[in-house]
């Protein structure tokens, strides 16, 4: 639904680039690689949380 | 009797670093990455009052998203104290974690772009969506709750050393000789990331030797931005002086 907060394998805070990461590689069109590099997103735990996430609050919204 | 120990660093900044201890035990190494775990004490939100919450997540899910929010560490607290922070947000919007406000000045989000929920605006509804919290955070330790854990991905490596001992067959196969860690070659320590992780980019058609250096322990520490690394290792290793303390006070005749 909305991004994890932290990587669910090493505790760092993932939810803190989100909005960037979306901006920039999933809207824009950068190349993601490049973009988590330069977030400071590292290791491959990490980079799983915001490459594999999708936003859905706004598929669910209109069924509360 | 406290010897001093060679500490040297290889990087250092707020959040992260890396940094050589020669002459520990590998005991001993151990003691400080697990007191770093759960020892050292942090602030986290650990009970919330929802005012309200017509948003599309559960009350559950929001105070668990809040709890994982790293807080900044204040220095005169007690394990066990709390401080309040309130969250309220109307929507169309979203709620960050910097919305968050203390009641206590030392007490902040360490990182405010966390977004908590999504609160529309639906169409037909009277009202858009809102929520308003009251949260309790409360300083304990990592070892009561992973969120309390100031370090993530705490750990060290052996201090590596590279012997050339020959050259490699002239028609060998050229196979990569990966290396990860930091190595030290004639008295200057060199991390992996320098040469690629591939040791045959620096001793090209060597043959090699990797041993590690006994009681030299490379660590790499970083935090959740609770407090600076040099916060967190110094806490660490007092925690291990005052219980090594407690223990000769409770064993002594």
């Amino acid at each position: 639904m909305m991004v994890p907060v932290r990587c669910f394998t090493c505790g760092n805070v993932v939810g803190e680039h989100w909005e960037e990461f979306k901006a920039r590689a999933k809207e824009g069109d950068e190349d993601p690689e490049a973009v988590l590099d330069e977030l400071g997103v590292e290791r491959h735990c990490c980079r799983r949380m915001l490459v594999s996430h999708k936003d859905l609050v706004d598929i669910v919204a209109p069924y509360q | 009797m406290v010897p001093d120990y060679d500490v040297t660093f290889i990087e250092r900044g707020d959040r992260e670093a890396r940094f050589l201890v020669r002459d520990i035990t590998p005991a001993f190494a151990n003691g400080i990455r697990r007191a770093m775990i759960a020892d050292v004490p942090t602030l986290s939100i650990d009970e919330v009052r929802v005012i309200e919450n017509s948003s599309v997540m559960f009350d559950e899910q929001i105070a668990h998203r809040l709890g994982l929010v790293p807080l900044t560490t204040p220095d005169d607290y007690e394990i066990g104290e709390t401080t309040t922070l309130a969250l309220d947000v109307e929507g169309p919007g979203t709620a960050y974690s910097g919305d968050m406000v203390s009641q206590d000045a030392q007490v902040e989000p360490a990182d405010k772009n966390v977004p908590i929920i999504d609160l529309k605006d639906p169409e037909g509804s009277e009202t858009p969506q809102r929520l308003e919290v009251e949260a309790d955070a409360v300083y304990d330790r990592g070892r009561e709750h992973a969120k309390h854990q100031g370090g993530v991905a705490v750990g060290y490596r052996h201090l590596q050393t590279v012997e050339v001992v020959g050259d490699t067959d002239e028609f060998g196969e050229d196979e990569p000789h990966i290396l990860r860690g930091v190595i030290e070659d004639d008295g200057e320590l060199v991390p992996t990331e320098e040469f690629d992780n591939d040791l045959t980019n620096r001793f090209p058609g060597k043959e090699l030797v990797v041993e590690d250096v006994p009681n030299a322990f490379v660590f790499h520490v970083e935090t959740d931005g609770s407090f600076t690394v040099e916060e967190l290792v110094t806490q660490a290793v007092d925690t291990l002086h005052d219980r090594a303390s407690d223990l000769k006070d409770a064993v002594q005749l």
